[in-house]
């Protein structure tokens, strides 16, 4: 076990020079060109992606009340609460939010989607609880910014370009693109014949059939709504959704 | 009356003369016109407005926002900003050192509470008392032969200033940062005094005036003797490649630690005032002091403008070091100042003989 002992580096006199030549150098050319990345935030604002995780907005004619918001939050911060049409729709407690988007990503129908503003304050903690009603307008904030920033990379390097004008902070979300689903069997073998799925689904699109000594499950693509009822219920599993052929 | 009138006679008869305001001290009638002119009597003049008090009071109020957004531009970050910001928080300093006028003074339990309070105003006479020997130009208040000396001689009191409000505080980075202040005092001492020895063997006389009058360039003269002038410099102001009674991240201001209030803002221009010093030596020795083209219009203030301007630009140099260079160890810095800076300063004698030989 030996100590293996490190040896300073060793510079001729002319290196030194050199060195600190070339550090004087750049902090006079730093002195009169500077290249400052820092952004002056309430006079400007830095310009953040559409798909930037900020305020969340909610929009009710677009939920279905499936809960998925609810249930995916790692940090507990959406509640569902009872509107006066029954339906439960979400709440969402700002104090908690570790907004990582989540909800918004699992939305079925989209209702959930981002915006960027990021800059909303609370008197106190029990405000920070955003109720439905507030989620479907964007908050209030104070704007000072008469410009906003870009980070944009010239020659390896971080520059700053400031443009005129006010940076839009809500987002149009991107049109949703719906695939339309059809149940199928993945491993017929398997199937016992159990007739569950076949009671359950709605548009009597599965039927179970004898063939000799076994049954046989037939599913008539044609009827099938992709509704994934049969899925939920196959107790040996076997019954899955794709996508529909012919379709992207 | 009597009185009066003698020093009145006294006071015009060594005048700072400005052709821009004579026609308006003209315009007066005579007893007037000779109290007015009083502030220029040259020694007021020099101790008052430049290169005394008023100079000093406006670069204090200055170099700490220029070091501030010079060291700032060029690590990328922005520096003060928000007092008066279409001018870059050029009052920043001002409205530091209202808050300090308004805040408590500590005085800590452990410290000598008589020297705590004592030597951070005592440590103006250090500061203040070599303003009376140095030469803007033509303007002096006391000229000697031995103006250089004398400088150097009382800058070299600062450090048992610094060692007296450190000691006084009672507080252990306070005490760290005092043996530090005094290992870099044995660093930097012999150098800076040799350095000006050197320059004394050139010029033959410590009268700031004659130098700035010889027309020799005392850093073309004596590159040596600059350079270890300007390395004793930024060790005797705790400049950062030197800052090491100071060391902010690890002693948090060294000896000045327990001080707050107002009597923090003495402190803290302490350093700046002993930079002004040393660098209107520095202009004096090796940049020529007042000597430049001459502006007409200004009379004698035209010497006194350059000399400023120089003082100026050697202060922001010792400034930009802040930015450029990391800290050197105590240990480090002492093997430097004992060997290759002192070699230096003894090589720079040796050239100053020679050239004196030479030209004999």
């Amino acid at each position: 076990m030996g100590i293996k002992r490190l040896k300073m580096p060793e510079y001729s006199f002319g290196d030194k020079v050199k060195w600190h030549a070339a550090a004087v150098g750049t902090a006079f050319k730093e002195a009169f060109f500077p290249h400052t990345v820092t952004v002056h935030y309430p006079k400007e604002r830095r310009k953040f992606p559409d798909n930037f995780r900020g305020y969340i907005l909610f929009d009710i004619e677009k939920c279905i009340n499936c809960w998925q918001c609810a249930f995916v939050c790692p940090a507990n911060a959406i509640r569902m609460k009872e509107a006066p049409n029954k339906k439960y729709y979400p709440t969402i407690d700002y104090a908690k939010c570790i907004f990582c988007h989540f909800c918004v990503d699992s939305c079925v129908g989209g209702a959930l989607r981002t915006t960027k503003i990021h800059d909303v304050a609370y008197a106190d903690v029990n405000e920070m609880l955003a109720e439905t009603e507030q989620l479907m307008e964007p908050p209030e904030i104070v704007r000072e910014d008469r410009r906003y920033v870009e980070y944009v990379i010239e020659e390896d390097d971080v520059r700053l370009r400031r443009v005129k004008g006010q940076d839009y902070l809500l987002v149009e979300p991107p049109p949703r693109k719906e695939y339309s689903m059809v149940c199928v069997c993945d491993d017929p073998e398997s199937c016992t014949g159990c007739g569950t799925c076949a009671d359950v689904c709605e548009h009597y699109a599965i039927s179970i059939s004898i063939e000799g000594e076994y049954k046989v499950i037939r599913i008539d693509t044609a009827r099938c709504t992709g509704c994934g009822l049969c899925v939920k219920e196959c107790p040996l599993r076997v019954l899955r959704l794709v996508r529909r052929e012919g379709e992207q | 009356m009597k009185m009066l009138g003698q020093i009145l006679e006294l006071a015009s008869s060594n005048r700072v003369e400005i052709p821009l305001i004579e026609p308006l001290l003209g315009m007066l009638p005579p007893p007037l016109s000779e109290l007015a002119a009083l502030p220029l009597w040259k020694p007021l003049f020099a101790a008052l407005v430049v290169p005394g008090f008023a100079t000093l009071g406006l670069l204090l109020l200055l170099l700490p926002w220029i070091e501030r957004k010079l060291c700032a531009r060029i690590q990328w970050r922005v520096g003060p900003k928000e007092i008066v910001s279409w001018l870059g928080g050029i009052i920043q300093l001002l409205a530091d050192s209202l808050r300090f006028l308004f805040q408590e003074v500590i005085v800590s339990r452990d410290s000598h509470r008589p020297y705590f309070t004592q030597f951070v105003l005592l440590s103006f006479i250090p500061a203040l008392l070599p303003m009376l020997f140095v030469a803007a130009g033509t303007i002096i208040a006391i000229r000697t032969e031995y103006s250089v000396q004398i400088m150097l001689a009382l800058v070299c009191l600062f450090p048992v200033f610094i060692l007296g409000m450190g000691w006084s505080s009672g507080n252990r980075f306070a005490f760290v940062g005092t043996v530090r202040e005094a290992f870099m005092y044995f660093a930097y001492e012999v150098p800076l005094i040799l350095s000006v020895i050197a320059m004394l063997l050139v010029f033959g006389t410590g009268d700031p005036v004659a130098i700035g009058e010889s027309g020799r360039l005392g850093i073309v003269l004596n590159p040596l003797a600059a350079l270890v002038f300007f390395i004793a410099t930024a060790m005797g102001t705790s400049r950062l490649p030197f800052e090491i009674p100071e060391a902010d991240q690890e002693l948090a201001f060294g000896p000045f630690i327990e001080y707050s209030g107002i009597t923090f803002g003495l402190a803290y221009v302490l350093a700046y005032e002993k930079l002004y010093v040393l660098s209107a030596l520095f202009t004096t020795l090796f940049l020529g002091g007042g000597s430049g083209p001459m502006i007409a219009p200004l009379g004698e203030l035209s010497g006194a403008l350059w000399f400023v301007l120089k003082v100026i630009v050697v202060m922001v140099v010792f400034a930009a070091l802040r930015a450029i260079y990391p800290r050197f160890r105590l240990d480090q810095a002492l093997k430097a100042g004992w060997s290759s800076i002192l070699a230096i300063s003894l090589l720079a004698i040796i050239i100053s003989s020679v050239e004196v030989v030479m030209w004999a």
